[in-house]
């Protein structure tokens, strides 16, 4: 069966042979009955025939006998001879029909029969002719005699021959008859035989044909439905035959090819969707027809709802649980949701509207989120929705951050309002409103049914704190009074539409107040400009802020990006800086001053100018700490000028460079602000201090001391090793008066020794002052670098230096 | 421009949908109730879209929809129900009427009138 032949070849074939098949057999049946038709032929033309006629001889004889009889008998010679026409007619018929039956005698034992018959026919008919010569002669008499005698004789002789060729002639009839039924019934058997031949063959052919065609269709289709089921698309099925089925075999084999491709590019957009939405981070969900969520959604989902139970729940549940929306707004989201599911997309366009977009919900840890949703349709071919995407953000952060930016853009924008107008008019601004807030504060708690006098003094007090407010453009407090000036207002008309409550009142009135304050917060604290106080009035002196840097950071807030969290984050960090920065100065300010004057008491002292060395560490002195600070570093600076830094000459012997190092460290560590003075000179004189201290009493002469012990004795009163009074570090300000500066700051004052050579003479220390945290900021990204300056070269110029570097006058050691 | 039936119990949403719609040019008629509205509709053939409520007296909207598709034989003419609430039964029997909307309450006036530009259009 593995010939080439394409299935409509075979199909041919198999209809050809068929066809030839049955040809065949017609044929056959055709030839067969010819044969037998020619057969019944011979019976009835033959056989029947001469059988009837032998038959009909017997009947002819009798009427040859009747008519002899007649004739004898005959009354007259007219009579005897119509009886002896009739005999030679019969005679002439009996001679035919002897003659055919000769010619139809099948066997010798009929022929012999007929010949026989003949023959005696003859004597029979002679044996008549007589008779009837003496008839009609006349002579009845003999012809009756010959009658009796010879014809008689002969006539029995006669019917007996014809009789035995009458039997005989049916014997072969009916011989002839078996002989063309069995021959009939012959060719019906073969025709049978050949024709279930014919037809086993042909559904032999025609099966195998089928099974051609159905088998490879039958492979085909139980790996479609392998496929169907498995999704493994690397099957293929092997190409047999180069005719239709192999051909619809490679094509279904090109089909899964193709199939396997664009499932395995399916797949691919797959993965990369669910990749995304593991990994995106906002949660991202389907909520199919039934309200119920899809089992796929984003992971990060899980982490805005702190829940992992999501999966095929009702969204209302799922997303709405305790959120701060009323019970309305639930059911109208519901109701929106339901209706449009399964419908239009019109739907989406009706009610989108009613889809929240922002609420703030109560976790399961107990905090509030505030979650930010998008709603879109997905839609079917047909345009009706079969599932709402919903993206949920959390903005909690970035709300809380959009507020802080806007809580410090308020700040700034009263900072630049209180900037603008002088210290002093600022002073008795707020002075003046708390009294007149007081007033107000002192009639609300009295009247608890206010007369109209009552309602006219709360309304004028309140509109000239408006009015002050407005003057000196202090917008948000006039705002404020603004409010409660309306309240007032409305109160006084005949028929208010606002009722007199107390606890409001006073509620609102302490809204103002607390405007108030926090202007004058901004004032004292951020902006150093305390005024008032007769002992210290800084003034001006301590407006160490920059207006434009102020006005940059407004509208740098208000350019932002408020939904986006990086921009805020920076944005809120950028104006944080800029406020914390609010009311301080850089340390080379502070001691500006200080560093100046070493060039000249250097060489009150016969001295080399010393280099400073200052590491900041970004820290920035409060304007409140800045005097201490330079009154302390002064008295320091001079006493390492005079007991620390040696003479040139000590120093050259010393190998040490001529001019002396003295080196400033400012750090934060612990919410505290240290800063620590050291100098490269001798070091602390701890034998002198000894000595210093036996002869003031303050040690026993054979005491033992650690050197710790001695050097804390320098901070006792009026204590002195100088053994001559100098102008720069013995005028009687002594250590002691430093120490209870730093503490009355709440802070220390300490030395500590930075080498390990305990008992020497001279040890090397710095001098560690410690503030509380708030006398200084610490900001990132604003550290000075590392600097160390020729004081002596640059006289004067370190007051000048703005605000943020040292450079023209630094000789710059690089950072570290 | 498109002819519009309101039906609403309420003369307050009818005056307010009827507002809307008249406001952008479409020819606007009113029905009290779902009898009224089954009336007018029988009585004017070019009506191009029937908005109605659910909850009315003597006849309820849903009912009145089914009227509409099951005696007038009018399929031509969109319905769109407004609505408080819709259970999966009420979305059913509508689905079975030919509804096309629900306008869930309170409803944004906008919106409708978007989506009904396109409808009718």
């Amino acid at each position: 069966m593995n010939l080439n032949l394409s299935i409509r070849s075979r199909i041919t074939l198999l209809v050809a042979i068929a066809f030839l098949t049955s040809l065949a057999i017609g044929g056959y049946a055709v030839f067969k009955s010819n044969v037998n038709a020619n057969k019944v032929q011979l019976v009835t033309d033959g056989v029947f025939k001469s059988a009837l006629a032998s038959a009909d001889l017997v009947s002819k004889l009798r009427t040859v006998q009747i008519a002899t009889m007649d004739m004898v008998s005959a009354p007259d010679k007219q009579m005897a001879e119509q009886a002896k026409a009739i005999i030679d007619t019969q005679r002439s018929e009996i001679f035919g029909d002897l003659a055919f039956q000769e010619q139809s005698a099948t066997s010798e034992t009929q022929k012999g029969l007929v010949r026989q018959a003949v023959e005696s026919f003859n004597n029979y008919f002679d044996a008549i002719s007589q008779t009837a010569q003496f008839k009609l002669a006349g002579d009845t008499d003999t012809a009756q005699a010959l009658l009796f005698a010879s014809v008689a004789q002969y006539q029995r002789e006669m019917s007996s021959i014809v009789d035995t060729l009458r039997v005989e002639k049916n014997r072969s009839k009916d011989e002839a008859v078996q002989d063309m039924n069995e021959g009939m019934i012959s060719a019906v058997t073969t025709i049978s035989i050949l024709t279930v031949l014919a037809l086993a063959g042909l559904s032999i052919l025609g099966w195998l044909l089928y099974r051609r065609v159905v088998q490879p269709i039958g492979r085909m289709q139980s790996m479609m439905t392998q496929i169907a089921e498995s999704h493994d698309y690397s099957q293929r099925l092997p190409v047999e035959a180069d005719d239709e089925i192999g051909r619809s075999t490679a094509a279904f084999n090109t089909m899964v090819n193709e199939i396997d491709k664009s499932s395995a590019m399916l797949q691919q957009k797959t993965n990369d969707m669910l990749a995304l939405l593991q990994n995106m981070p906002q949660g991202v969900l389907a909520i199919e027809g039934d309200g119920r969520i899809h089992p796929e959604y984003s992971a990060y989902l899980e982490t805005i709802l702190q829940s992992g139970d999501i999966s095929g729940r009702p969204f209302m549940e799922v997303v709405f649980s305790h959120a701060s929306l009323s019970r309305d707004t639930l059911s109208q989201v519901e109701a929106a949701v339901g209706a449009c599911l399964g419908e239009d997309e019109i739907n989406f366009e009706f009610n989108s509207h009613l889809l929240t977009s922002e609420f703030e919900k109560q976790m399961a840890d107990g905090s509030n989120k505030i979650l930010d949703l998008n709603w879109s349709p997905i839609t079917d071919a047909a345009g009706n929705i079969v599932r709402l995407l919903l993206c949920i953000r959390d903005v909690t952060e970035l709300r809380k951050l959009a507020a802080e930016a806007t809580a410090q853009k308020r700040e700034l924008e009263m900072i630049g309002e209180i900037l603008a107008v002088d210290a002093g008019k600022f002073h008795d601004f707020v002075v003046s409103t708390i009294k007149l807030i007081d007033e107000i504060d002192v009639l609300l708690h009295e009247s608890l049914a206010p007369s109209q006098d009552v309602l006219a003094q709360l309304f004028r007090n309140m509109h000239t704190v408006k009015g002050n407010a407005r003057t000196y453009g202090l917008r948000h407090l006039a705002d404020l009074a603004h409010e409660a000036e309306r309240s007032y207002e409305e109160l006084r008309k005949p028929h208010p539409t606002l009722a007199w409550d107390h606890n409001a009142l006073i509620d609102e009135l302490n809204i103002v107040r607390a405007g108030v304050e926090h202007y004058a917060r901004i004032n004292e604290v951020s902006l150093g400009r305390k005024t008032g106080g007769a002992s210290e009035h800084v003034g001006e002196n301590y407006l160490l802020v920059d207006p434009v840097r102020i006005q940059e950071a407004i509208h740098y807030l208000e350019r932002i990006n408020t939904s986006n969290i990086s921009e805020l984050v920076a944005a809120t960090e950028q104006v944080h800086k800029v406020l914390r920065l609010l009311g301080t100065e850089r340390i080379t300010q502070t001691l500006g001053e200080v560093f100046s004057s070493l060039p000249s008491l250097a060489a009150e002292l016969g001295k080399v100018p010393p280099i400073v060395e200052i590491e900041d560490n970004g820290c920035f002195i409060k304007a409140e700490a800045g005097a201490t600070l330079k009154n302390v570093c002064m008295h320091l600076a001079r006493n390492a000028m005079d007991h620390g830094i040696e003479s040139p000459d000590e120093r050259s012997l010393a190998g040490k460079p001529l001019a002396g190092r003295i080196a400033l460290t400012l750090e934060m560590s612990n919410e505290r602000f240290i800063m620590a003075l050291a100098d490269d000179g001798r070091g602390l004189a701890l034998n002198r201090i000894r000595e210093a201290a036996v002869a003031r009493g303050l040690l026993k002469a054979d005491q033992p001391a650690d050197d710790e012990f001695v050097a804390q004795l320098i901070f006792h009163s009026g204590f002195s090793t100088a053994s001559k009074l100098t102008d720069i570090s013995g005028r009687g300000v002594g250590m002691d008066a430093v120490k209870s500066f730093i503490e009355r700051m709440g802070g220390t004052l300490a030395i500590v020794f930075s080498d390990a050579h305990e008992g020497a003479e001279f040890r090397q220390f710095k001098t560690v002052i410690e503030l509380p945290g708030e006398y200084a900021v610490q900001v990132e990204g604003e550290e000075l670098e590392r600097i160390a300056f020729h004081a002596g070269h640059h006289e004067g110029e370190a007051e000048s230096v703005p605000n943020q570097s040292f450079a023209p006058a630094a000789v710059r050691e690089g950072a570290r | 421009m498109a002819k519009i039936l309101v039906v609403d119990d309420s003369s307050t949403v009818r005056n307010e949908v009827v507002s809307y719609l008249k406001g952008k040019g479409y020819s606007v008629s009113e029905a009290v109730d779902g009898k009224d509205g089954l009336d007018k509709i029988k009585s004017d053939g070019e009506l191009k879209l029937i908005i109605s409520d659910v909850n009315m007296p003597n006849m309820d909207g849903l009912t009145m929809a089914e009227k509409v598709r099951s005696d007038l034989k009018n399929p031509g003419v969109n319905i769109i129900m407004l609505t408080t609430e819709n259970s999966p039964a009420m979305k059913e029997r509508g689905k079975a009427a030919g509804i096309k909307g629900w306008i869930v309450k309170p409803f944004n006036g906008d919106a409708i009138v978007g989506a009904v530009g396109k409808l009718v259009s």
